[in-house]
């Protein structure tokens, strides 16, 4: 029996060179998404540190687990995905400190709430208020881009079950999202 | 497509596009205003999420706390506030702050006019494992929620004295009948089988009789095991 050929435990200088090349610009690919990152991980956890840190753990995951991003398009995506997955842990893994949101959120004071801001101010305050259950599809729709069939599957549901909570997500913000330009022409019931 | 499903989707998508939810809002003018409301209160959402929420830093990055005196210190208020939490918050007043809690988290559930299906009816009830002896013309509002780690039936019932909000605790005794009167609504929590019936009005409204006649109207049937995946909180 023959034995197969010998590869040299030494790389060429060539290989070398177009490794370290796809790693500065896998690595540039991650740091210029870390922003768009933070801010997912920000409107899931409601916690800046414990973003940073979640946002931390996922690009060392996902940089352990690089030879899985084959198109370097689905990154954002993929990255979304890590990170919620790492808050997900995060959350199960131990009970977050409790603060009440008025004291961890930064509330309008009386000039600001007289501002053309207030309204935008009270709707981000009112998705901060929404439960995980909810906050957390509609982030994942809104801000990450996922379809409805995408997030089931991540959130391990039902399509209904989805449409179902994004539906009551947008209907409990509706009411902070002012006047509509039609008012008073609310949709009218129909007998189903 | 019915209205009730083009509502939907149209909450949980308001870009969403289709043929058959096309073809439905070219003939359904309600629809396609609640289209139009919701496309704006979406494109409102997107500009609030668009910049992280400002959240205030409660301590320098790296700054070490003593936290020997803060554990102890707030040990010792924790006790405190537990004591005086449970002097103050007696099982039953807790309860009917929980069930004002939950139904001011669905303003949306008092504006139902019309009857809903009756399979949302039916999916309301049989989650929780109720039956109920009420037509179903006048249930206009009927969602199975998330409250207090089960399942239950959530509905509003129109009456001659205006809507009325119910909710089927079957997980929840009380000892006696529990009036109160908080955020603008009038309520009362009765016992009811193993467990317990609350019924709320907005303002003054009558609830004796609503709890009276659901009493005799609810059925307990055998409960099923509770699903994760069931649609609502």
């Amino acid at each position: 029996m023959r034995n197969p050929p010998v590869q040299s435990p030494v790389s060429s200088l060539g290989e070398r060179s177009r490794a370290a090349s796809a790693r500065a610009s896998l690595t540039a690919l991650f740091e210029s998404m870390r922003p768009d990152l933070l801010r997912f991980a920000q409107w899931l956890a409601r916690d800046r540190s414990i973003a940073e840190d979640i946002v931390q753990e996922a690009l060392l995951r996902a940089w352990r687990a690089r030879d899985a991003l084959k198109d370097p398009a689905a990154a954002r995506a993929w990255l979304l995905t890590i990170v919620r997955r790492e808050h997900a842990r995060l959350y199960e893994r131990k009970r977050l400190e409790l603060v009440s949101l008025d004291d961890a959120l930064d509330i309008p004071d009386r000039a600001a709430a007289a501002s053309a801001d207030a309204e935008l101010l009270t709707l981000r305050h009112g998705i901060m208020r929404l439960p995980i259950e909810y906050r957390e599809p509609l982030v994942m729709q809104v801000l990450g881009g996922f379809s409805t069939e995408e997030i089931a599957r991540e959130l391990e549901l039902t399509n209904t079950a989805v449409l179902t909570r994004l539906f009551r997500a947008r209907h409990k913000l509706r009411g902070l999202c002012g006047p509509s330009p039609a008012a008073g022409a609310a949709p009218e019931e129909q007998p189903a | 497509m019915i209205c009730e499903d083009a509502r939907l989707l149209i909450g949980a998508d308001p870009d969403a596009a289709g043929a058959e939810l096309e073809q439905h809002l070219r003939g359904c003018e309600g629809c396609r205003a609640l289209r139009a409301e919701m496309q704006r209160v979406n494109a409102d959402i997107r500009h609030a999420l668009e910049e992280p929420p400002v959240i205030r830093v409660a301590r320098a990055p790296g700054a070490t706390p003593a936290w020997r005196e803060y554990a102890l210190a707030a040990g010792v208020v924790l006790a405190m506030a537990a004591g005086l939490a449970v002097w103050v918050l007696r099982p039953t007043d807790t309860l009917a702050r929980d069930v004002v809690t939950h139904v001011k988290g669905e303003p949306e559930s008092w504006l139902g006019t019309h009857g809903v299906s009756a399979a949302s009816i039916d999916h309301a009830l049989k989650s929780s494992g109720i039956g109920l002896d009420l037509a179903s013309d006048r249930i206009v509002y009927a969602q199975s929620c998330w409250f207090r780690g089960h399942y239950v039936p959530h509905l509003v019932v129109e009456t001659t004295h205006g809507p009325a909000t119910v909710l089927i605790l079957r997980h929840e005794q009380v000892k006696a009948r529990d009036d109160f009167r908080e955020g603008g609504m009038t309520g009362v929590i009765v016992p009811a089988g193993d467990g317990s019936i609350a019924v709320l009005t907005r303002g003054r409204g009558q609830v004796d009789e609503v709890a009276a006649d659901l009493r005799q109207q609810v059925h307990w049937l055998p409960e099923p095991a509770e699903t994760p995946q069931t649609m609502h909180h």
